[in-house]
């Protein structure tokens, strides 16, 4: 008997205790917004927006909206966000954002943008595997764009940026934590996504923007993108080339990169292996005709951006990476100063076919 | 199943449950290069001490810690011991409040600390009551749930790794040996507790050092995840690191998503385990020293756990836990050398002693 009462004392406890009901809202009672905008305002405040699915209530038909926009605007990106809470009739639950993008306004601070991704990274509630995006419209009109084309449906804009089934090897992705790591690492860059709202589509790929501690040095074409996930080992499979005469699409890819370092001058010997499909082609036009051309179209359009990078410093092929075990780590800071500069690549291409 | 290897598992989780948190931290803070070599050193020194503590204990077989303290003089028993259980009661405090502060982070932003914590010491104190036969039983259970998430957490951050980010792998100098905070990096080992249980089995080295090999590879996982994903640089800007590094994990079409909740409640289970242990000690302790009889083990437990409870209660800031938490691992260090050692000598004396009783 006195064991049950035991029993029972300890189950009365769990059920107080276990019930898991500490301050939350059922899910019908949550605001979960799926894309978020920040800008800059006129008048230097930071303005919000974020776009919120509306769940459709069973029975009802398909007719009226099926998102919304809420906007608002604070001295800080928290305080605007707190904002969009106070003024919110149901909980606002920010830990489903898949896509945050910055309007371009607000990229011309470096200080500024630096603590805005410092801010994302802290915050408990923001997801770090969001994605970032630029954007050079209006946040509103790129926003109530989204609406329109898509509503509820917007997890298809994460897809947009996620690798996988699907994904054209030329975009770029940046989750908030790979950016945050860029803002500090002394040997890696990397490139967030232009977008702007497209005519028919939703979502217009417009290339990316370089960007070195936060600041950002040079823009490169959807193109010149695909050379860089290239070199991030993302693979460029399903891609399609015109070569002028022909248009092959690329089924395989991997890169070898071998590194020397002569006299404190970095050097790397980068090996691309492609595999092609020719897909259409001119007439006469043979299959070596049609390699030499992509070989020496692809080493063109990687030196060009390499150069330019290496103008303003910037790498964005992560080339650092690999010199990160020979050159000792109190140097290591000065890679982008001292050895980049002074860094060759000598890129090949191998085009080999289906 | 054998106490020897229930005795292993606990070990093991003993371990994992101390290290996820500000250990790495520490490492980064530690060192820029090499981070293997502080890992490495740091679980030498602790298995030296552990070699120490074992031979101590043989001479005194189906013994613990504390009948050999009492044989050798209840003075030195109470210079020892008491200050031991202080430092294991604050040691106990911060450790909860330290999780519950992770577990809010992770997955209940909206819930205060209060409900948090009586929910810890709740289990906690309850699983100590029923002392060690109960402990040694669950942590095997426990250890079974919990590793095989573990180890697919740690397999899911894979995706994230760039191996370069470890770079450089050597580091030359040694002068991290001389540093504070490796110091308290010293500070988190929970091989005391063995001594504690001695008196249910007779503990090899051998069988110990195999539970270390473990350790060390979780050791190992827990710095390197991090460094893989974050770099160096990222890193150390980075409080809970190891967490930090799980939530970056983003695997859209797997159904368990949410990394980080697996495992944030994997460590609840070994916080509970670690810190039942130390209540137990306590308990085991207090019990053994002050011979009032109609005091229980079990209102000893009560009584520390209530106090423990109190001080995590009252921590102001986070800033204040981590503090208080590296100083509670630095006391630890400290007995962790005078325990082994001072075991070691008993045992040497006595058998001396007892050769020349028996010669005379």
């Amino acid at each position: 008997m006195k064991r049950v009462n035991k029993t029972l004392i300890t189950a009365m406890f769990l059920l107080t205790f276990l019930s898991g009901c500490w301050d939350i809202k059922d899910i019908d009672q949550r605001n979960l917004p799926l894309v978020i905008g920040i800008a800059k305002a006129d008048n230097n405040e930071y303005k919000v927006t974020a776009q919120i699915p509306i769940p459709k209530l069973s029975g009802q038909t398909q007719s009226g909206p099926m998102s919304r926009i809420v906007t608002s605007k604070g001295e800080s990106f928290s305080s605007a966000l707190g904002q969009i809470k106070t003024n919110s009739e149901d909980a606002v639950d920010y830990s489903h954002v898949r896509l945050i993008v910055i309007q371009k306004n607000l990229t011309k601070n470096q200080k500024e943008l630096r603590q805005l991704i410092k801010f994302l990274m802290d915050s408990k509630e923001i997801p770090m595997k969001a994605m970032l995006a630029i954007t050079n419209d209006h946040i509103e009109k790129l926003l109530s764009n989204i609406n329109d084309k898509l509503g509820v449906d917007s997890t298809s804009l994460y897809d947009f940026f996620n690798k996988g089934a699907g994904w054209a090897p030329e975009i770029s992705s940046a989750p908030i934590w790979e950016v945050y790591r860029s803002l500090f690492s002394y040997t890696e860059d990397i490139t967030i996504p232009v977008v702007d709202s497209g005519k028919d589509t939703v979502l217009n790929y417009k290339g990316a923007a370089v960007l070195k501690k936060g600041k950002i040095t040079q823009r490169i074409s959807p193109n010149e993108n695909q050379l860089i996930n290239l070199f991030q080992n993302k693979s460029a499979k399903g891609k399609i080339e015109s070569v002028g005469f022909a248009s092959v699409m690329v089924t395989k890819s991997t890169i070898e990169n071998k590194t020397v370092m002569k006299n404190n001058k970095p050097l790397v010997y980068s090996d691309l292996n492609l595999k092609i499909d020719i897909l259409e082609r001119k007439a006469d036009i043979t299959n070596n005709q049609i390699r030499e051309r992509l070989e020496k179209l692809t080493q063109k359009q990687f030196y060009h951006i390499f150069k330019q990078a290496q103008k303003s410093n910037t790498d964005i092929f992560g080339f650092g990476q690999y010199f990160r075990d020979q050159i000792p780590y109190d140097d290591l800071k000065n890679w982008r100063g001292k050895y980049y500069p002074k860094l060759k690549v000598n890129f090949q291409v191998h085009v080999s076919m289906e | 199943m054998s106490h020897r290897l229930q005795i292993g598992f606990v070990f093991i989780i003993l371990y994992i449950g101390l290290n996820h948190t500000i250990y790495p931290d520490l490492i980064f803070q530690l060192t820029n290069t090499g981070h293997w070599e502080v890992v490495l050193c740091q679980g030498l020194l602790q298995l030296t001490l552990i070699w120490i503590y074992i031979k101590g204990l043989s001479y005194f077989p189906g013994q613990d810690v504390i009948d050999i303290y009492l044989k050798a003089g209840k003075l030195i028993a109470f210079i020892i011991l008491i200050p031991f259980v202080i430092s294991l009661t604050a040691l106990i405090a911060y450790d909860i409040r330290l999780h519950t502060e992770v577990i809010i982070s992770v997955f209940l932003s909206r819930t205060p600390y209060w409900p948090v914590l009586v929910l810890l010491f709740f289990i906690t104190t309850y699983i100590a009551l029923n002392g060690l036969g109960t402990i040694l039983r669950s942590s095997v259970f426990i250890f079974l749930i919990v590793i095989p998430l573990m180890l697919f957490v740690i397999l899911s951050s894979l995706i994230n790794f760039d191996w370069h980010n470890a770079t450089p792998v050597w580091h030359s100098s040694f002068d991290f040996l001389m540093e504070k905070k490796f110091f308290y990096l010293m500070g988190f080992a929970a091989f005391l507790p063995l001594g504690f249980m001695a008196y249910k089995t007779k503990l090899t080295f051998g069988f110990i050092f195999l539970a270390w090999v473990c350790v060390m590879i979780s050791f190992l996982s827990v710095v390197y995840i991090p460094l893989f994903i974050f770099g160096q640089e990222a890193v150390m800007t980075l409080p809970f690191s190891m967490i930090r590094a799980i939530s970056s994990v983003d695997i859209r079409w797997f159904i368990f998503n949410q990394q980080t909740i697996f495992l944030a409640l994997s460590l609840i289970g070994f916080t509970v385990i670690l810190n039942a242990v130390l209540l137990w000690m306590i308990g085991r302790i207090m019990h053994k020293m002050l011979k009032w009889k109609k005091v229980k083990t079990s209102y000893w437990i009560i009584v520390f756990s209530i106090i423990a409870f109190i001080f995590a209660l009252f921590v102001p800031s986070r800033s204040w836990t981590d503090k208080w938490f590296l100083w509670s691992a630095g006391a630890q260090v400290y007995f962790m050398i005078v325990i082994p050692f001072s075991t070691l000598i008993c045992g040497f004396v006595m058998k001396r002693g007892r050769v020349s009783y028996e010669k005379g």
